[in-house]
């Protein structure tokens, strides 16, 4: 079962982001890691082929340097290789031209399975798994919080409103994973030990056979503006008045 | 003749597999004479320091173990005696000061044998359970026999009249009532001698695969313990260009362990002190220091034979959860009579786990995820390490400026954590109020590691330590103050073995010394106190007074005080692990409860945390808080 | 111009946010369509239209609801060639993110996710930094342009009106059924969901562990028509299931009082619940972001203040 994982380095997943004057998220310079959201793909991948008993998982970015170490992290879990796409041109890629360059690059290789997560940490726009599908002609199946592969095909329980639905389909396919769906595995040194002396390509836009207007964004930032503040609350020490102050605020508005 | 040559070649022949095991093991690195070396072996060995710690097993202990010394040479009386029986040694044989104290002596093994039954079969001790009981009692009695047979030998030839310097013998020569004097007591002389002997004899071959063994092994075991603070960890250095091959990760099989580690597992023998001190134990895990001893030993052994293959200590000698139960407290290898050093056994077992299996409670894993990519176990960010400062007027050293007099070192505890942020502040309000030139690192200080190295990740703590330490000599910083216990004691103890050596005191001698020259005021407190010795702080480090002056006044002791100081439960890197009730802090606040006090004064943010934690768990209205914050309160004003 | 919505439909009508959407489309322009497909489409017809749709696209096939995206992609793409709209407002359900993205890719289009509002046919704002930046984008780029709106960003009205109901042909290749949804499930709720109850109720790491969830549950029950939710950091720990979480990768709720206990009020929780009528927090730290947005925030301990709350909802409901 060979399986291409989409992994993105985020900056601080824990930090309070900060905007530069582009009205972009300062990347450079900033600590940074593989995004939590991709690991538990990632750690769903792993367990689909150890059950399969055989298979790659090849791990697949795109970023500048710095998105290496996200690599190295997927690798030391236990990803057998890694792609990396860069070029200059793609500073500042909206969520098309991702969807765009990773589809090309998955198209390269022979593959059962894309997994990606639900949405990035720092982007949360949730739309380039499913626009790599429609590029590649796969099934999308979004939303996993459970996977199950046998016999060349995938059956998910998919996340929903009211609870969850049985979604299957054949392989090839493409799926998303839910946070918390897996415990990712905490690689251990030898594995990171390892990690380095597994292969990772780098790859251009032009290695994919893009041309350039194809990874033009087709979005900019116009205005950043401040929120206006919220207004009036109190701070109070909690004390024996304090469930009658709470009950009287919920009969004002009227939901008791 | 020929049966102490027999006896000699079994005994080499039963006790050189052991040897091999011991000498094929990789070396500890220690053993050179320094003085503490000297000093420790003179006082544990022969002033049996440690076994006196209890004072009636110590002189029981104590009792046969000078006989022994002291008797030593009336084995080759016995010898001497056999070939001819008018004969005796030169020299020592008609010493009548020698008489009198081998009498003695020989009378104190009896009492001592008498007292270990008194202990083992009426007093009954918990701290033996799991211990082999029988062959204990076997040894007793081999012990006793040959005690016995040597006094009742020389009452038989005072009988006889043959025994020289009969005077200077008292009880012997009360014993030599039980003989008469003709010709029957001639053949009881021989009997007892030859007696005598084959006991000694056979007790020599029986040594080897008992744990009596360690009459040999606990001399050396005692030599080769660690020199200083017994919370210092050896380094395992992991250079990741090695080869694979070329790095040792922790210990996974018996191959992997070190000729002290080996040592400790020969020299144990079964007394179950370390058992009865053990906060795991205590609280029902499954962890017992002494289990663990026996059971790496017992599979140490089996494997040796060739009765099982050679196989990962973890889970065929032990199971992986009494690995993770240790809170690294110490308190077992401060009981320890021959000082078995189970903590370092227990690490290196753990750094196998988690370097090179990655099989460890999965629940500490954020905290390694946070240690490893925003230095600080809670995965906060760096910019937010001065929250605690804001509205406090405290230098931050940049790059560049020159160095403070004291570096207050503010630790991740210090900075993250709401209840160990008060303890900060109150620190740094106290060395202004003081006067002292002292700044903090702010975001450019990371974990020290610590809790990375408990918990066996050895690589991140060495990465940790040497940045750390770029940090700190670059910044030309020559003394440190912590404020929590487990920082001091891998900045003073650990540090130097990255490069970075520094004048470290820990926040409680800093405000102790300030208060004795008259620098702060002294604390004015009202209200019942008790205080809680941290581990690292404390039985790892031998500082018991500078917070109790902090804290002045009356102090309401906890029976577990001081040295033999029951844990918060969050060492060993449990504070990031989850704990089955019931819990060691649990427990350790229930004892502080008892004591009647209001407050438990701390000197360590885990220890604040885990007791703060226990107490809100029990709705009790019992405060917890640093010294520092209680030296604040009463001292500063607003 | 041409504005469409994309209307998740089900037998039961049309999703809340269908007409949440419509509502802000008429804003916009007058030539307001709604696409509708799958079971329930051609019924939902009369609310979208009251809602401002003129003109309904509609299709009851089962194909749409059977199996996931693709015959939705397929039909919605044929309907943009045929009709050229100049931009699509999908909510931000499941189903519409993967519709709309999988749409980008066919059409090349624009597409702006989590926005809180349509400034225009080639504006859009979204808010980040936890709802404390307003950032306005301009799409660029071929229409239609694509536009997923974070939930309760508008309110919904009816406006009257009835739409006129095309009838779609689902003539959906065999090659894009290949997704299917075998067996639907609904999760264990009593009392309404997260997303519609008036109150909710909220636990984060404060609460210390699963248990002290059911003083949440009691308190929620108390107050009849609640919810109870929590932050990512319980969901994490393990305590309660990931439907439960109320965040920026969670669920939005706008309820009428939202009341918090043990939560500090990270960034990311902070987006899932600013829209609150009145805020209430319960915390023990003084210095926790949460008390900056809260109406009424209480330093103290949840573990004696809840239950003394619900106690005191209790005496008043049973008026003693």
């Amino acid at each position: 079962m060979n399986v291409v994982v989409l992994t993105k380095w985020v900056p601080e997943p824990e930090g309070t982001p900060t905007l530069g004057d582009d009205g972009l998220l300062v990347r450079e310079g900033a600590d940074g890691a593989l995004d939590p959201g991709d690991e538990y793909g990632l750690e769903a991948a792993l367990q689909l082929v150890e059950a399969a008993g055989d298979g790659e998982i090849t791990l697949l970015t795109m970023g500048p340097e710095v998105a290496h170490a996200a690599l190295q992290r997927g690798l030391a879990m236990g990803a057998h290789k890694g792609v990396r796409v860069t070029d200059d041109s793609l500073r500042g890629a909206d969520s098309l031209v991702t969807a765009r360059v990773l589809a090309a690059a998955i198209g390269r290789q022979e593959f059962d399975l894309v997994v990606g997560g639900v949405e990035s940490t720092d982007g949360y726009t949730g739309t380039v798994s499913a626009a790599i599908a429609e590029l590649l002609g796969l099934p999308s199946l979004t939303f996993a919080r459970k996977l199950e592969a046998a016999d060349g095909s995938l059956k998910i329980e998919r996340q929903t409103a009211a609870g969850y639905d049985v979604v299957t389909s054949p392989l090839p396919a493409l799926v998303t994973v839910t946070a918390g769906a897996t415990e990712p595995r905490y690689p251990s040194l030898k594995g990171v030990m390892a990690a380095k002396s597994k292969p990772v390509e780098t790859l251009s836009v032009s290695d994919l056979g893009l041309s350039s207007d194809e990874v033009v964004a087709t979005q900019t930032v116009a205005e950043v503006s401040d929120a206006p503040p919220k207004q009036g609350g109190e701070t109070v020490e909690a004390d024996d008045t304090t469930p009658a102050r709470i009950a009287d605020l919920l009969a004002e508005a009227k939901v008791i | 003749m020929a049966v102490v040559v027999v006896t000699v070649v079994l005994f080499v022949q039963r006790v050189r597999p052991g040897v091999a095991l011991v000498a094929n093991a990789r070396p500890s690195g220690r053993g050179a004479p320094t003085p503490d070396r000297i000093t420790r072996e003179i006082t544990h060995v022969f002033l049996q320091k440690k076994l006196l710690q209890k004072l009636g097993p110590g002189l029981m202990h104590a009792f046969i173990f000078w006989g022994f010394i002291v008797l030593l040479p009336t084995i080759a009386e016995a010898a001497v005696a056999i070939v001819d029986t008018e004969s005796s040694l030169p020299l020592l044989g008609g010493a009548s000061w020698f008489a009198f104290v081998s009498d003695v002596f020989a009378t104190l093994v009896v009492i001592g044998v008498a007292m270990a039954f008194f202990i083992r079969k009426v007093l009954k001790p918990d701290r033996f359970r799991g211990s082999h009981m029988g062959e204990a009692d076997r040894i007793l009695l081999l012990i006793l026999a040959i005690v016995v047979t040597f006094l009742l030998w020389n009452a038989s030839r005072i009988a006889l009249g043959i025994a020289e310097v009969p005077d200077s013998r008292p009880v012997a020569d009360l014993l030599s009532g039980l003989f008469s004097t003709g010709g029957s007591t001639e053949i009881v002389e021989r009997i007892l001698v030859w007696a005598h002997l084959l006991v000694i004899l056979g007790f020599l071959v029986f040594l080897p695969g008992s744990k009596h063994l360690h009459i040999a092994t606990a001399p050396a075991n005692v030599w080769l313990a660690k020199d200083g603070p017994t919370g210092r960890l050896e380094p395992n250095r992991i250079d990741l260009e090695a080869a694979e091959e070329d790095i040792r990760f922790g210990v996974a099989t018996q191959t992997d362990l070190s000729k002290k580690q080996m040592l400790d597992l020969f020299s144990c023998t079964e007394c179950g002190r370390c058992q009865e001190v053990c906060p795991a134990w205590a609280t029902g895990k499954p962890l017992s220091p002494k289990l663990l001893i026996m059971d790496l030993r017992d599979r140490v052994v089996a494997e040796a034979a060739g009765e099982v293959e050679l196989q990962p200590l973890v889970p065929n000698a032990v199971i992986d959860q009494v690995v993770w139960d240790c809170v690294t407290c110490g308190a077992c290898v401060r009981e320890c009579p021959v000082d078995i050093e189970h903590i370092d056994t227990i690490v290196d077992l753990r750094r196998n786990l988690v370097m090179a299996e990655s099989r460890f409670p999965q629940e500490a894993a954020p905290m390694l995820r946070g240690v490893e990519n925003q230095e600080n176990p809670w995965g906060q960010p760096a910019s937010a390490r001065l929250d605690w400062a804001k509205d406090l007027d405290v230098r931050v050293l940049q790059e560049g400026d020159p160095a403070p007099e004291v570096l207050f070192w503010v630790g991740c505890a210090g900075a993250f954590d709401e209840r160990a942020q008060k303890t900060t502040q109150s620190v740094a309000r106290l060395l202004a109020a003081a006067g002292i030139d002292s700044a903090v690192l702010g975001p450019r200080e990371k974990c020290t590691g610590d809790p990375a190295r408990r918990m066996g990740h050895e690589y991140l703590f060495q990465m940790l330590a040497e940045q750390n330490v770029e940090t700190l000599n670059g910044a030309g910083v020559t003394k440190i103050v912590a404020s929590c216990a487990h920082c001091f004691n891998t900045l003073a103890n650990e540090y130097p073995d990255y490069g970075g050596t520094y004048e470290v005191v820990h926040h409680t001698q800093l405000l102790s010394e300030l208060i004795a020259a008259g620098r702060l005021q002294p604390r004015t407190g009202v209200g019942k106190i008790t205080y809680h010795d941290a581990c690292y702080l404390g039985r790892h480090n031998g500082e018991f007074d500078a917070p109790r002056e902090v804290i002045g006044g009356e102090i309401e002791e906890m029976p577990r005080n001081r040295e033999r100081s029951f844990c918060c439960g969050a060492g060993g890197a449990r504070m990031w692990m989850e704990e089955e009730s019931p819990r060691i802090n649990d427990t350790r606040f229930d004892e502080a409860t008892e004591t009647g006090a209001e407050t438990v004064a701390t000197a360590c943010p885990y220890c604040l945390v885990m007791l703060d934690d226990a107490a809100k768990g029990k709705a009790s209205d019992i405060r917890v808080a640093d010294v520092a914050t209680l030296l604040a309160e009463t001292t500063l004003v607003e | 111009m041409k504005i469409w919505v994309w209307a998740d439909v089900t037998p039961d009508g049309p999703a809340p946010s269908a007409l949440e959407l419509l509502t802000k489309a008429r804003d916009l322009d007058d030539e307001v369509a709604a696409v509708a497909l799958g079971p329930g489409g051609t019924a939902s017809a009369g609310a979208l239209g009251e809602h401002g749709a003129k003109t309904v696209y509609a299709s009851d096939d089962e194909v749409f609801s059977k199996h996931l995206a693709q015959p939705a992609v397929h039909a919605l793409a044929g309907l943009v060639e045929e009709h050229d709209p100049a931009m699509i407002l999908f909510p931000a359900s499941y189903d519409a993110r993967d519709i709309a993205g999988r749409l980008q890719a066919r059409t090349g289009s624009t597409l702006m996710a989590n926005a809180t509002d349509v400034l225009g046919p080639d504006k859009a704002r979204t808010e980040i930094l936890g709802g404390t930046k307003i950032v306005d984008v301009e799409l660029n780029g071929p229409a239609p342009k694509l536009v997923l709106i974070r939930p309760q960003s508008f309110a919904a009205e009816p406006a009257g009106g009835t739409a006129e109901v095309v009838d779609v042909k689902a003539d959906v290749p065999d090659d894009l059924k290949k997704a299917e949804r075998l067996e639907r499930h609904e999760e264990e709720a009593s009392g309404p969901r997260l997303e519609d109850a008036k109150v909710v109720v909220a636990g984060g790491r404060g609460l210390g562990g699963p248990d002290a969830f059911e003083q949440l549950d009691k308190l929620a029950a108390a107050i009849g028509n609640a919810a109870v939710g929590a932050s990512r950091a319980a969901v994490d720990a393990g305590w309660v299931p990931y439907s439960f979480q109320i965040g920026q990768t969670g669920k939005t709720v706008k309820p009428e009082v939202y009341i918090c206990a043990g939560i500090s009020g990270a960034l990311q929780h902070m987006v899932g619940m600013k829209g609150a009528k009145r805020i209430v927090a319960i915390t023990k730290d003084p210095d926790a972001p949460i008390l900056k947005i809260a109406d009424l925030g209480v330093v103290g301990d949840l573990f004696k203040v809840v239950p003394a709350l619900t106690e005191e909802i209790e005496k008043r409901r049973t008026g003693s």
